[in-house]
């Protein structure tokens, strides 16, 4: 599979360069959205969705079908997370991180991982 | 014990003739130096000592009262008592960091008592001391005590002792302190020295004591040590006074007190039977357990009792409380299908059937049905303070009964038994396959959870776990770290079945406890020769991690893999709610504070800087495994080895 390959430096470094991109979005809604990936680094969804979505402190995004209007229904109005609404993270920029989230490669399945296969 | 035999003492003819004799010595010597020197042309280096370093250096004898001869030196100094009383309670270790005002007990304790049992352990901060203490009860299943000095030393020990105090764990801590104003010396010793020293912690400690005898300590002790292992468990403080260390024991005619240990309280039987018809008559009858198990006993129990239901258990992991192979180990979701639970030393019950969300307007929620009861059986209503607030909300539970949970089950699982009707055991086949297809269910499901971003840079925490079990799996294992901040995957995916193989957090949740705490875990596994496993976080790691040269000085082989996500996660996304509540900083602003980076610390490093082995910082995870197997052969020497892994966040 392709793993999301992110320096330890650029866990903080990323966000930072974006901050910078982000507040231009601010001042110019014009300007052309990054791709999904970045804005799912930028917005900071990794910290508790974890790099490939697999989950951490929040639910699991990769591998979920979700329709995007439940995925959009959970950002806005969220019962646990943060709530984004759109003058933060405009439908445009949601649907590119919806659009990131869907393209998350499979992981290698479970029999081709000898530690999980031989505990199941 | 011995008391003092006035033949053994200095007699003042005898002092007073050596004295007089090593005077004319001295000044002999200095003349015959100071005309050697003269002929010699030597250095200064070789001069005799002037008047002023005579009188700064030399106390005439000839002016001693009969008091100071008899006093000048102690053949059993008053400390040396109270290393009996210590040695009496079977208190194998003593863990402090230095300090002046317990110089005597100090002292005893290494050339009295031979410095062994109890062992005295270096600590670079009372912090860790205690926390030791806290990691070692858990699993040694008593304290050990801990050496604190004055005003320092307790301020120094304080969020550690609160720790101990929320996680209702035995500490027997010994304050240093100065009472007698006049007998201080000048400066620091006054610096260090209060009224009660031991105010700072006396808000979380069960009991607190300040001997003005030995004999008073002896019976301080054996009362604190009582206090402090009858549940609710806790830390006690005895302070230690300089001048009764250091004094001699003269013609005190003392006794060390037989130590009683208390029964822990059993539930009222009219109380259990009740709680043992509702659980019979219940459809859906769910256990929750806290910080339950003291010991494999209590997990026994536990089988027994949800067995003899075939009702669910879910465990708070408070302690280990239940084995999560039994397919009556299920998820918490549980509870709010419940028609009634038994709550076992849950810290808080309100929380069992309801919560609060994380909003500015907080509404509570019930969880579940409006008519699921509650039975409670516990010993938090036995002893409570009032500042702070560790005691959780008011919660009005249907059926309350005081009483050590590990200590009632067996009545109350006897009760349940007598109470099943044929009828009711009937259906105990039909729920065993029930839950034994939810628990298969939910192990399955934890597999597939663990494949996702195994691939993965940073490395994720199930990798990391799941590449110590390979390693870990046939030896005798136990975590001495807890798992909640990495998704639980211990939990998950590994098989624990014996209570010492999971000893719950910090209580207190107080950041700092899980290095210290996994030193001294590791500490007590390292007597029954088990491998101790801590998955160490980097922000906990940087409070005290001068605990690693603690584990190195004293040879305690503890497996340390890190969690080093760079930062404080918990608090990053707690400022991402701040952001996004007021509409505003959705930019990587939450990061600000919360990271730990520019510099990384390098955990490796540190670790290695106190003497640890150490590897990393590791980034692939195909590096892991290769890593843990080197730290493994380190550990097989008897040493501590530390494997630094950067991970995802959670």
């Amino acid at each position: 599979m392709t793993a999301l390959r992110i320096s330890p430096l650029t866990v903080v470094a990323l966000p930072l360069l974006l901050f910078g991109l982000n507040t231009a979005f601010a001042q110019d809604p014009e300007a052309p959205a990054t791709d999904g990936k970045a804005l799912y680094l930028s917005y900071q969804c990794w910290q508790c969705h974890g790099y490939e979505g697999q989950g951490g402190a929040a639910a699991r995004l990769a591998g979920k079908q979700y329709p995007y209007a439940a995925f959009a229904r959970f950002v806005r109005h969220p019962n646990l997370m943060p709530a984004y609404p759109p003058n933060l993270l405009s439908d445009d920029q949601l649907r590119r991180i919806f659009d990131f989230v869907r393209s998350i490669p499979e992981p290698p399945p479970l029999e081709d991982i000898p530690v999980l296969r031989e505990n199941k | 014990m011995k008391s003092n035999d006035k033949g053994d003492r200095v007699n003042r003819r005898e002092f007073l003739s050596s004295a007089a004799a090593a005077g004319v010595a001295a000044a002999s010597l200095t003349n015959a130096q100071s005309a050697a020197a003269q002929q010699t042309g030597q250095s200064s280096a070789a001069t005799p000592p002037t008047e002023a370093q005579l009188a700064m250096e030399y106390d005439d004898p000839s002016d001693y009262s009969a008091e100071e001869i008899d006093e000048y030196f102690v053949k059993y100094p008053g400390s040396d008592f109270m290393v009996d009383v210590i040695k009496a309670l079977d208190i194998d270790y003593i863990t402090t960091n230095p300090g002046s005002s317990f110089r005597g007990i100090h002292e005893s304790i290494v050339n009295y008592g031979g410095n062994s049992k109890p062992e005295l352990l270096t600590c670079p901060h009372e912090e860790q001391a205690i926390a030791m203490a806290h990691g070692y009860a858990k699993v040694a299943g008593k304290p050990l005590a801990m050496l604190a000095h004055g005003t320092v030393g307790f301020q120094h020990a304080a969020m550690a002792v609160y720790n101990a105090w929320c996680d209702r764990v035995p500490v027997v801590i010994l304050g240093g302190n100065h009472y007698d104003a006049t007998e201080r010396r000048a400066g620091v010793e006054w610096a260090h020295s209060a009224q009660d020293a031991a105010i700072v912690v006396k808000d979380y400690v069960k009991w607190d004591d300040t001997p003005h005898s030995l004999q008073h300590f002896a019976e301080s002790m054996m009362r604190a040590y009582k206090i402090a292992m009858t549940p609710p468990m806790g830390p006690v403080v005895v302070m230690i006074d300089g001048h009764l260390q250091e004094a001699e024991v003269g013609h005190q005619s003392l006794r060390i007190p037989a130590m009683s240990p208390t029964q822990p309280p059993v539930g009222d039987a009219n109380s259990i039977a009740e709680a043992a018809r509702w659980l019979v008559e219940a459809e859906s009858p769910v256990i929750a357990a806290d910080r339950m198990a003291h010991d494999q006993r209590g997990i026994d129990r536990l089988v027994e009792l949800a067995e003899a239901l075939q009702a669910p258990v879910v465990n708070l992991r408070g302690r280990l409380n239940f084995p999560n192979t039994h397919h009556l180990s299920q998820g918490s979701g549980e509870l709010a299908r419940a028609d009634v639970i038994l709550g076992l030393e849950v810290n808080d019950p309100w929380s069992l059937v309801n919560s609060l969300p994380d909003r500015v307007h907080r509404v509570p929620k019930r969880r579940g049905g409006a008519d699921t009861r509650v039975i409670s059986i516990g010993v938090n209503d036995l002893f409570i303070k009032s500042n702070y607030q560790n005691f959780q909300r008011y919660f009005a539970a249907d059926l309350s009964i005081a009483g050590d949970a590990q200590a009632t089950l067996p009545a109350l699982t006897e009760a349940v038994k007598a109470q099943m009707s044929r009828a009711r055991s009937r259906t105990n086949a039909e729920r065993k396959q029930r839950w034994q297809e939810s628990h298969a269910k939910r192990r399955a499901a934890s597999l597939d959870a663990a494949r996702y971003a195994w691939d993965a840079s940073p490395v994720s925490t199930a990798r990391v776990y799941m590449e110590l079990w390979q390693l870990v799996r046939d030896r005798d294992w136990a975590m001495v770290s807890e798992d909640r901040q990495q998704r639980q995957w211990a939990n998950r995916l590994w098989p624990m079945e014996k209570a010492y193989q999971f000893i719950g957090g910090s209580g207190g949740a107080g950041v700092g406890y899980g290095a210290p705490a996994a030193v001294g875990g590791a500490l007590a596994h390292r007597a029954e020769g088990r491998l101790a496993i801590n998955v160490q976080r980097d922000g906990d790691m940087m409070y005290v991690p001068g605990v690693f040269w603690t584990a190195a000085h004293h040879r305690i082989p503890l497996l340390t893999v890190t969690h080093n996500n760079r930062g404080y996660h918990q608090e990053f996304m707690h400022l991402q709610r701040m952001a996004s509540r007021r509409l505003r900083g959705m930019d990587g602003s939450s990061l600000v504070g919360n990271t730990l980076s520019d510099p990384e610390p390098d955990l490796a490093k540190i670790a290695a800087g106190m003497g640890c082995w150490s590897t990393g910082p590791i980034t692939e995870p195909g590096d892991v495994g290769p890593a843990i197997k080197r730290a493994l052969d380190v550990i097989d020497n008897g040493e501590p080895a530390f494997v630094d892994v950067v991970c995802q966040p959670r």
